[in-house]
Protein backbone atom coordinates (compact mmCIF):
# COMPACT_ATOMS: atom_id res chain seq x y z
CA UNK A 1 0.00 0.00 0.00
CA UNK A 2 2.91 2.46 0.90
CA UNK A 3 4.43 1.60 -2.30
CA UNK A 4 1.80 2.24 -4.66
CA UNK A 5 1.19 5.75 -2.95
CA UNK A 6 5.05 6.84 -3.45
CA UNK A 7 5.08 5.18 -7.13
CA UNK A 8 1.49 7.72 -7.53
CA UNK A 9 3.54 10.58 -6.20
CA UNK A 10 6.31 9.94 -8.54
CA UNK A 11 3.93 9.80 -11.68
CA UNK A 12 2.71 12.87 -10.50
CA UNK A 13 6.07 14.49 -10.43
CA UNK A 14 7.38 13.14 -13.38
CA UNK A 15 4.17 13.39 -15.18
CA UNK A 16 3.62 17.26 -14.49
CA UNK A 17 7.10 18.57 -15.10
CA UNK A 18 7.18 16.66 -18.61
CA UNK A 19 4.15 18.11 -19.52
CA UNK A 20 4.96 21.86 -17.47
CA UNK A 21 8.68 21.82 -18.82
CA UNK A 22 8.53 19.96 -22.18
CA UNK A 23 5.45 19.54 -24.08
CA UNK A 24 3.74 23.01 -22.90
CA UNK A 25 6.41 24.31 -25.07
CA UNK A 26 5.63 22.48 -27.58
CA UNK A 27 4.32 23.32 -30.78
CA UNK A 28 3.28 21.16 -33.72
CA UNK A 29 1.86 23.08 -37.05
CA UNK A 30 -0.51 25.12 -34.08
CA UNK A 31 -3.00 22.31 -34.11
CA UNK A 32 -1.25 19.26 -32.25
CA UNK A 33 -1.44 20.21 -28.53
CA UNK A 34 -0.31 16.90 -26.57
CA UNK A 35 -1.42 16.56 -23.36
CA UNK A 36 0.01 13.45 -21.57
CA UNK A 37 -1.43 14.42 -17.91
CA UNK A 38 -4.31 12.60 -18.45
CA UNK A 39 -2.33 9.37 -18.29
CA UNK A 40 -2.07 9.45 -14.57
CA UNK A 41 -5.47 9.27 -14.04
CA UNK A 42 -6.10 7.10 -16.50
CA UNK A 43 -3.59 4.69 -14.72
CA UNK A 44 -4.48 4.94 -11.37
CA UNK A 45 -5.50 1.24 -10.38
CA UNK A 46 -9.05 0.23 -11.01
CA UNK A 47 -9.92 0.12 -7.62
CA UNK A 48 -9.14 3.32 -6.49
CA UNK A 49 -11.27 5.01 -4.38
CA UNK A 50 -13.81 7.43 -6.54
CA UNK A 51 -13.50 10.26 -4.05
CA UNK A 52 -9.26 9.73 -4.29
CA UNK A 53 -9.68 10.13 -8.10
CA UNK A 54 -11.70 12.99 -8.07
CA UNK A 55 -9.63 14.82 -5.69
CA UNK A 56 -6.11 13.63 -7.99
CA UNK A 57 -7.57 14.51 -11.09
CA UNK A 58 -8.58 18.18 -9.41
CA UNK A 59 -5.07 18.49 -8.02
CA UNK A 60 -3.24 17.85 -11.14
CA UNK A 61 -5.13 19.82 -13.33
CA UNK A 62 -4.68 22.96 -10.94
CA UNK A 63 -0.59 22.40 -10.93
CA UNK A 64 -0.83 21.99 -15.56
CA UNK A 65 -2.98 25.53 -14.80
CA UNK A 66 -1.05 27.19 -12.86
CA UNK A 67 2.52 26.63 -15.00
CA UNK A 68 0.12 26.95 -18.25
CA UNK A 69 -0.64 30.87 -16.59
CA UNK A 70 -4.54 29.57 -16.82
CA UNK A 71 -6.77 28.73 -14.37
CA UNK A 72 -9.28 26.04 -13.98
CA UNK A 73 -9.70 24.93 -17.93
CA UNK A 74 -7.41 21.79 -16.74
CA UNK A 75 -8.63 21.12 -13.39
CA UNK A 76 -12.36 21.25 -14.59
CA UNK A 77 -11.25 18.85 -17.48
CA UNK A 78 -9.82 16.16 -15.84
CA UNK A 79 -12.10 16.02 -13.17
CA UNK A 80 -14.52 15.40 -15.04
CA UNK A 81 -12.64 12.38 -16.49
CA UNK A 82 -12.32 10.99 -12.87
CA UNK A 83 -15.83 10.86 -12.67
CA UNK A 84 -16.67 8.81 -15.52
CA UNK A 85 -13.21 6.31 -16.04
CA UNK A 86 -14.99 3.98 -13.43
CA UNK A 87 -18.11 3.72 -16.06
CA UNK A 88 -15.56 3.18 -18.77
CA UNK A 89 -13.69 0.74 -17.31
CA UNK A 90 -17.24 -2.02 -16.55
CA UNK A 91 -17.44 -1.11 -20.36
CA UNK A 92 -14.10 -2.30 -21.62
CA UNK A 93 -12.20 -4.42 -18.79
CA UNK A 94 -13.07 -8.08 -17.96
CA UNK A 95 -14.59 -8.58 -14.38
CA UNK A 96 -11.66 -10.58 -13.44
CA UNK A 97 -9.73 -7.33 -14.49
CA UNK A 98 -11.39 -5.24 -12.14
CA UNK A 99 -11.32 -7.14 -9.34
CA UNK A 100 -7.85 -7.91 -9.56
CA UNK A 101 -6.86 -4.68 -8.92
CA UNK A 102 -4.14 -3.65 -12.03
CA UNK A 103 -3.19 -0.62 -13.24
CA UNK A 104 -4.31 -0.36 -16.89
CA UNK A 105 -1.06 -0.50 -18.69
CA UNK A 106 0.10 -2.15 -22.03
CA UNK A 107 2.08 -4.42 -19.98
CA UNK A 108 -1.05 -6.00 -18.66
CA UNK A 109 -3.54 -6.34 -21.21
CA UNK A 110 -4.04 -6.75 -25.13
CA UNK A 111 -3.85 -3.48 -26.99
CA UNK A 112 -7.28 -4.26 -28.08
CA UNK A 113 -8.90 -3.67 -24.67
CA UNK A 114 -6.13 -1.13 -23.68
CA UNK A 115 -6.42 1.40 -27.27
CA UNK A 116 -10.50 1.51 -27.02
CA UNK A 117 -9.94 3.19 -23.15
CA UNK A 118 -7.14 5.80 -23.66
CA UNK A 119 -8.96 7.06 -27.16
CA UNK A 120 -11.83 7.42 -25.60
CA UNK A 121 -11.47 9.25 -22.45
CA UNK A 122 -8.61 11.26 -24.20
CA UNK A 123 -11.14 12.33 -26.81
CA UNK A 124 -13.38 13.17 -24.27
CA UNK A 125 -11.20 15.34 -22.28
CA UNK A 126 -9.78 16.88 -25.29
CA UNK A 127 -13.08 17.75 -26.36
CA UNK A 128 -14.01 19.31 -22.81
CA UNK A 129 -11.03 20.96 -22.97
CA UNK A 130 -10.88 22.77 -25.67
CA UNK A 131 -14.63 23.52 -25.42
CA UNK A 132 -13.89 25.72 -22.33
CA UNK A 133 -10.66 27.11 -23.35
CA UNK A 134 -12.26 28.55 -27.21
CA UNK A 135 -16.00 28.74 -25.56
CA UNK A 136 -16.80 29.84 -29.23
CA UNK A 137 -19.02 27.54 -31.48
CA UNK A 138 -18.54 30.11 -34.32
CA UNK A 139 -15.23 28.15 -34.86
CA UNK A 140 -16.56 25.25 -34.45
CA UNK A 141 -15.02 22.87 -37.49
CA UNK A 142 -11.26 24.28 -36.27
CA UNK A 143 -12.15 23.59 -32.96
CA UNK A 144 -12.79 19.98 -33.86
CA UNK A 145 -9.92 19.62 -36.24
CA UNK A 146 -7.46 20.50 -33.40
CA UNK A 147 -9.38 18.25 -30.69
CA UNK A 148 -8.92 15.76 -33.54
CA UNK A 149 -5.12 15.76 -33.58
CA UNK A 150 -4.65 16.31 -30.08
CA UNK A 151 -6.32 12.95 -29.32
CA UNK A 152 -4.09 11.36 -32.10
CA UNK A 153 -0.86 12.95 -30.44
CA UNK A 154 -1.74 12.44 -26.84
CA UNK A 155 -2.69 8.61 -27.22
CA UNK A 156 0.16 7.97 -29.29
CA UNK A 157 2.79 9.73 -26.59
CA UNK A 158 0.81 7.61 -23.72
CA UNK A 159 0.90 4.36 -25.57
CA UNK A 160 4.48 5.33 -26.30
CA UNK A 161 5.73 5.90 -22.64
CA UNK A 162 3.77 2.86 -21.64
CA UNK A 163 5.50 0.59 -23.63
CA UNK A 164 9.16 2.41 -22.45
CA UNK A 165 8.40 2.57 -18.81
CA UNK A 166 5.55 0.60 -17.64
CA UNK A 167 6.58 -3.00 -16.79
CA UNK A 168 4.46 -5.90 -15.85
CA UNK A 169 4.18 -6.45 -12.17
CA UNK A 170 5.83 -9.26 -10.27
CA UNK A 171 3.20 -11.09 -7.90
CA UNK B 1 -33.99 9.11 6.78
CA UNK B 2 -32.11 5.36 6.64
CA UNK B 3 -32.57 5.45 3.11
CA UNK B 4 -31.51 9.42 2.54
CA UNK B 5 -28.26 8.42 4.56
CA UNK B 6 -27.61 5.68 1.91
CA UNK B 7 -28.78 7.90 -1.06
CA UNK B 8 -25.79 10.10 0.36
CA UNK B 9 -22.90 7.65 1.19
CA UNK B 10 -23.31 5.97 -2.40
CA UNK B 11 -23.68 9.45 -4.38
CA UNK B 12 -20.81 11.17 -1.97
CA UNK B 13 -18.21 10.81 -4.77
CA UNK B 14 -20.66 12.77 -7.82
CA UNK B 15 -20.99 15.89 -4.64
CA UNK B 16 -17.43 16.10 -4.15
CA UNK B 17 -17.15 16.03 -8.16
CA UNK B 18 -19.89 18.64 -8.49
CA UNK B 19 -18.04 20.64 -5.82
CA UNK B 20 -14.74 20.27 -7.24
CA UNK B 21 -15.85 21.16 -10.48
CA UNK B 22 -17.70 24.02 -9.32
CA UNK B 23 -14.78 25.93 -7.92
CA UNK B 24 -12.90 24.97 -11.10
CA UNK B 25 -16.01 27.09 -13.36
CA UNK B 26 -16.02 29.52 -10.44
CA UNK B 27 -12.48 30.10 -11.07
CA UNK B 28 -12.63 30.38 -14.85
CA UNK B 29 -15.81 32.40 -14.78
CA UNK B 30 -14.31 35.29 -11.96
CA UNK B 31 -11.25 35.44 -14.60
CA UNK B 32 -12.96 34.72 -18.12
CA UNK B 33 -11.89 38.27 -19.73
CA UNK B 34 -8.31 38.01 -18.56
CA UNK B 35 -8.38 34.31 -17.78
CA UNK B 36 -5.43 35.09 -14.74
CA UNK B 37 -6.22 37.60 -12.47
CA UNK B 38 -6.93 37.34 -8.84
CA UNK B 39 -5.76 34.16 -8.10
CA UNK B 40 -2.96 33.87 -10.75
CA UNK B 41 -1.17 37.40 -9.21
CA UNK B 42 -0.10 35.61 -6.83
CA UNK B 43 0.32 32.05 -8.57
CA UNK B 44 2.20 34.03 -11.37
CA UNK B 45 4.98 34.59 -8.45
CA UNK B 46 5.85 31.21 -7.75
CA UNK B 47 4.99 30.22 -11.47
CA UNK B 48 7.32 32.85 -12.31
CA UNK B 49 9.92 32.41 -10.74
CA UNK B 50 9.98 28.62 -11.80
CA UNK B 51 9.36 30.25 -15.43
CA UNK B 52 12.67 32.50 -14.70
CA UNK B 53 14.78 29.70 -13.77
CA UNK B 54 13.66 27.52 -16.78
CA UNK B 55 14.62 30.46 -18.91
CA UNK B 56 17.89 30.99 -17.21
CA UNK B 57 18.65 27.54 -18.29
CA UNK B 58 17.27 27.62 -21.95
CA UNK B 59 18.08 31.09 -22.63
CA UNK B 60 21.55 29.84 -23.64
CA UNK B 61 19.99 28.05 -26.65
CA UNK B 62 18.76 31.01 -28.21
CA UNK B 63 21.52 33.48 -27.51
CA UNK B 64 22.63 33.41 -32.11
CA UNK B 65 19.39 34.79 -32.77
CA UNK B 66 18.71 37.45 -30.39
CA UNK B 67 22.25 38.66 -30.59
CA UNK B 68 21.77 38.78 -34.34
CA UNK B 69 18.51 40.74 -33.47
CA UNK B 70 20.09 43.13 -30.95
CA UNK B 71 22.77 44.25 -33.65
CA UNK B 72 20.21 44.46 -36.16
CA UNK B 73 18.34 47.35 -33.82
CA UNK B 74 21.54 48.77 -32.49
CA UNK B 75 22.42 49.39 -36.11
CA UNK B 76 19.05 50.65 -37.27
CA UNK B 77 19.69 52.97 -33.68
CA UNK B 78 23.13 53.95 -34.60
CA UNK B 79 21.73 55.36 -37.86
CA UNK B 80 19.59 57.66 -36.13
CA UNK B 81 21.52 59.39 -33.76
CA UNK B 82 22.66 62.89 -34.51
CA UNK B 83 26.22 62.01 -35.86
CA UNK B 84 25.00 59.90 -38.37
CA UNK B 85 23.15 63.38 -39.92
CA UNK B 86 24.90 66.08 -41.83
CA UNK B 87 23.63 69.79 -40.51
CA UNK B 88 22.88 71.42 -43.63
CA UNK B 89 21.30 74.13 -41.80
CA UNK B 90 21.76 74.60 -38.22
CA UNK B 91 18.87 76.10 -37.92
CA UNK B 92 16.75 72.96 -38.58
CA UNK B 93 17.72 70.88 -35.60
CA UNK B 94 16.67 72.25 -32.17
CA UNK B 95 17.17 70.45 -28.79
CA UNK B 96 15.36 71.13 -25.73
CA UNK B 97 12.94 72.55 -27.38
CA UNK B 98 9.47 73.40 -26.97
CA UNK B 99 7.53 72.62 -29.74
CA UNK B 100 7.93 68.77 -29.16
CA UNK B 101 6.50 67.16 -26.01
CA UNK B 102 7.61 63.23 -25.17
CA UNK B 103 4.76 61.16 -25.62
CA UNK B 104 5.68 57.49 -25.42
CA UNK B 105 7.95 56.28 -23.05
CA UNK B 106 9.56 52.08 -23.79
CA UNK B 107 10.50 49.86 -20.53
CA UNK B 108 12.71 46.91 -22.02
CA UNK B 109 11.86 43.42 -20.43
CA UNK B 110 12.41 39.79 -21.36
CA UNK B 111 10.01 36.90 -22.41
CA UNK B 112 9.75 34.18 -19.90
CA UNK B 113 7.02 32.14 -20.67
CA UNK B 114 5.06 31.93 -23.90
CA UNK B 115 2.62 29.45 -25.85
CA UNK B 116 1.31 30.30 -29.31
CA UNK B 117 -0.27 27.10 -29.88
CA UNK B 118 -3.56 27.85 -28.22
CA UNK B 119 -6.42 29.96 -29.66
CA UNK B 120 -5.68 31.82 -27.01
CA UNK B 121 -2.21 33.10 -26.53
CA UNK B 122 -0.37 34.79 -23.58
CA UNK B 123 3.61 36.14 -22.87
CA UNK B 124 4.82 36.61 -19.79
CA UNK B 125 7.20 39.98 -19.26
CA UNK B 126 9.51 40.16 -16.34
CA UNK B 127 8.62 43.37 -15.42
CA UNK B 128 5.65 44.44 -13.31
CA UNK B 129 4.22 47.08 -11.16
CA UNK B 130 7.55 48.05 -9.43
CA UNK B 131 8.98 48.94 -12.36
CA UNK B 132 6.22 50.88 -13.35
CA UNK B 133 3.73 48.66 -16.06
CA UNK B 134 0.43 48.99 -15.45
CA UNK B 135 -2.74 46.87 -17.45
CA UNK B 136 -3.69 47.71 -20.85
CA UNK B 137 -0.21 49.10 -22.21
CA UNK B 138 0.85 48.22 -25.62
CA UNK B 139 3.99 45.71 -25.93
CA UNK B 140 6.25 45.96 -29.03
CA UNK B 141 9.04 44.34 -30.06
CA UNK B 142 12.20 45.70 -32.15
CA UNK B 143 10.41 44.07 -35.52
CA UNK B 144 6.98 44.58 -34.86
CA UNK B 145 3.74 44.47 -32.55
CA UNK B 146 3.37 42.09 -29.91
CA UNK B 147 0.42 43.05 -28.05
CA UNK B 148 -1.17 44.23 -24.68
CA UNK B 149 -0.84 44.14 -20.81
CA UNK B 150 -3.91 42.50 -19.22
CA UNK B 151 -2.37 41.48 -15.31
CA UNK B 152 0.22 42.72 -13.62
CA UNK B 153 1.71 41.56 -10.46
CA UNK B 154 4.71 43.13 -8.22
CA UNK B 155 7.67 41.17 -10.65
CA UNK B 156 5.83 39.95 -13.70
CA UNK B 157 3.03 40.96 -15.89
CA UNK B 158 1.28 38.84 -18.60
CA UNK B 159 0.64 40.41 -22.05
CA UNK B 160 -2.58 39.36 -24.20
CA UNK B 161 -0.65 38.81 -28.01
CA UNK B 162 -1.93 39.54 -30.74
CA UNK B 163 -2.47 35.36 -31.19
CA UNK B 164 -5.79 35.80 -29.35
CA UNK B 165 -9.45 36.39 -30.47
CA UNK B 166 -9.89 39.51 -27.89
CA UNK B 167 -7.01 41.07 -29.85
CA UNK B 168 -8.06 43.79 -32.33
CA UNK B 169 -5.81 46.42 -32.65
CA UNK B 170 -5.90 49.18 -35.25
CA UNK B 171 -3.63 48.98 -38.13
CA UNK B 172 -2.97 50.85 -41.51
CA UNK B 173 -1.81 50.23 -44.96
CA UNK B 174 1.74 52.36 -45.28
CA UNK B 175 1.09 53.00 -48.50
CA UNK B 176 -2.32 53.74 -49.53
CA UNK B 177 -2.76 54.93 -45.37
CA UNK B 178 -6.20 53.10 -45.28
CA UNK B 179 -7.08 51.88 -41.90
CA UNK B 180 -8.10 48.12 -40.46
CA UNK B 181 -8.39 46.29 -37.61
CA UNK B 182 -6.43 42.88 -37.40
CA UNK B 183 -7.81 39.54 -35.88
CA UNK B 184 -6.52 36.17 -35.38
CA UNK B 185 -8.49 32.72 -36.50
CA UNK B 186 -5.75 30.21 -34.42
CA UNK B 187 -4.23 27.95 -36.22
CA UNK B 188 -0.90 29.02 -37.55
CA UNK B 189 1.00 31.73 -35.78
CA UNK B 190 2.94 33.25 -38.59
CA UNK B 191 -0.27 35.06 -40.13
CA UNK B 192 -3.52 36.95 -39.25
CA UNK B 193 -5.83 38.55 -41.43
CA UNK B 194 -7.04 42.26 -41.80
CA UNK B 195 -10.73 42.93 -41.49
CA UNK B 196 -12.85 46.31 -42.46
CA UNK B 197 -10.00 47.32 -45.37
CA UNK B 198 -13.04 48.83 -47.76
CA UNK B 199 -12.71 47.08 -51.44
CA UNK B 200 -12.52 50.64 -53.45
CA UNK B 201 -9.41 51.38 -52.95
CA UNK B 202 -7.11 48.37 -55.13
CA UNK B 203 -4.28 46.70 -52.92
CA UNK B 204 -0.91 45.12 -53.96
CA UNK B 205 0.47 42.07 -52.28
CA UNK B 206 3.60 42.78 -50.56
CA UNK B 207 2.10 45.91 -48.98
CA UNK B 208 3.38 46.91 -45.55
CA UNK B 209 1.39 47.16 -42.85
CA UNK B 210 1.39 49.21 -39.96
CA UNK B 211 0.11 50.60 -36.72
CA UNK B 212 -2.60 53.15 -37.02
CA UNK B 213 -1.60 55.63 -33.75
CA UNK B 214 -5.70 55.72 -33.58
CA UNK B 215 -5.75 53.39 -30.22
CA UNK B 216 -3.69 54.87 -27.52
CA UNK B 217 -1.69 51.44 -26.21
CA UNK B 218 0.47 51.85 -29.81
CA UNK B 219 2.98 54.86 -31.11
CA UNK B 220 1.60 55.16 -35.39
CA UNK B 221 3.90 53.34 -37.24
CA UNK B 222 5.14 49.97 -35.52
CA UNK B 223 5.50 46.99 -37.97
CA UNK B 224 2.85 44.15 -38.15
CA UNK B 225 3.34 42.58 -41.15
CA UNK B 226 3.31 42.45 -45.45
CA UNK B 227 0.17 41.26 -47.48
CA UNK B 228 0.17 37.54 -48.71
CA UNK B 229 -2.66 37.15 -50.05
CA UNK B 230 -6.17 39.24 -50.38
CA UNK B 231 -9.77 38.69 -51.71
CA UNK B 232 -12.88 40.44 -52.48
CA UNK B 233 -15.78 39.72 -50.28
CA UNK B 234 -18.46 39.99 -52.41
CA UNK B 235 -21.20 40.49 -49.80
CA UNK B 236 -20.03 43.38 -47.66
CA UNK B 237 -17.76 45.66 -49.95
CA UNK B 238 -14.80 44.29 -47.65
CA UNK B 239 -10.95 42.88 -48.26
CA UNK B 240 -10.38 39.86 -46.59
CA UNK B 241 -6.29 40.18 -46.43
CA UNK B 242 -4.29 37.44 -45.17
CA UNK B 243 -1.21 38.89 -44.10
CA UNK B 244 2.42 37.45 -42.87
CA UNK B 245 3.74 38.95 -39.51
CA UNK B 246 6.38 40.55 -39.17
CA UNK B 247 7.52 39.51 -35.73
CA UNK B 248 8.49 35.66 -35.46
CA UNK B 249 6.19 34.95 -32.00
CA UNK B 250 8.09 31.49 -31.44
CA UNK B 251 11.36 33.29 -31.04
CA UNK B 252 10.49 36.18 -29.24
CA UNK B 253 13.09 37.51 -26.46
CA UNK B 254 13.46 40.83 -25.78
CA UNK B 255 10.19 43.32 -26.11
CA UNK B 256 9.75 47.03 -24.98
CA UNK B 257 6.49 48.01 -23.28
CA UNK B 258 5.10 51.00 -23.91
CA UNK B 259 3.69 54.06 -22.02
CA UNK B 260 2.01 56.58 -23.15
CA UNK B 261 1.83 59.98 -21.25
CA UNK B 262 -1.25 61.22 -22.49
CA UNK B 263 -3.05 58.29 -22.31
CA UNK B 264 -5.14 59.46 -19.60
CA UNK B 265 -5.94 62.81 -21.34
CA UNK B 266 -7.18 60.57 -24.52
CA UNK B 267 -9.37 58.77 -22.36
CA UNK B 268 -11.00 61.42 -20.55
CA UNK B 269 -11.69 62.92 -23.70
CA UNK B 270 -13.79 60.43 -24.92
CA UNK B 271 -15.21 59.56 -21.69
CA UNK B 272 -16.55 63.41 -21.18
CA UNK B 273 -18.67 62.52 -24.88
CA UNK B 274 -19.90 60.02 -23.91
CA UNK B 275 -21.27 61.21 -20.28
CA UNK B 276 -22.86 64.10 -22.17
Amino acid sequence: MNKDILLGFLHFVLIAAFQVFILNGLNIFGYFNPMIYVWFILMLPTNTPKWLGLILAFLMGFTIDIFAGQVGFHAAALTLIALIRPLFITIFFSGKDIETNLRPSIAEMSLSTYLPYITSLVFIHHFTYFTIEIFNFSEFFLTLLRIICSTIITTLLILLCDYLFIHKRKI
Amino acid sequence: MRNLVRFLKRYSHIFLFIFLEGIAIYIISQNSFYQASAITSFANQIAGKVNARTYNITKYFTYGSSNEALVKENAKLRAMIETSYVKYQHKAFQYNDTIYKQQFEYIDAKVIQKTISKRNNYFMLNKGRLHGVTNNMGVISPSGIVGVIVNVSDNFSLVMSVLHQDSRPNIKNQRTKISGTLVWEGGDYTSGKLVDIPSSIPLKIGDTIITSGFSQDFPEGIMVGKIKKFDKDKGTGFYVVDIKFAVDYNKLEYVYIVKNFFKEEQIQLTKDIKNE
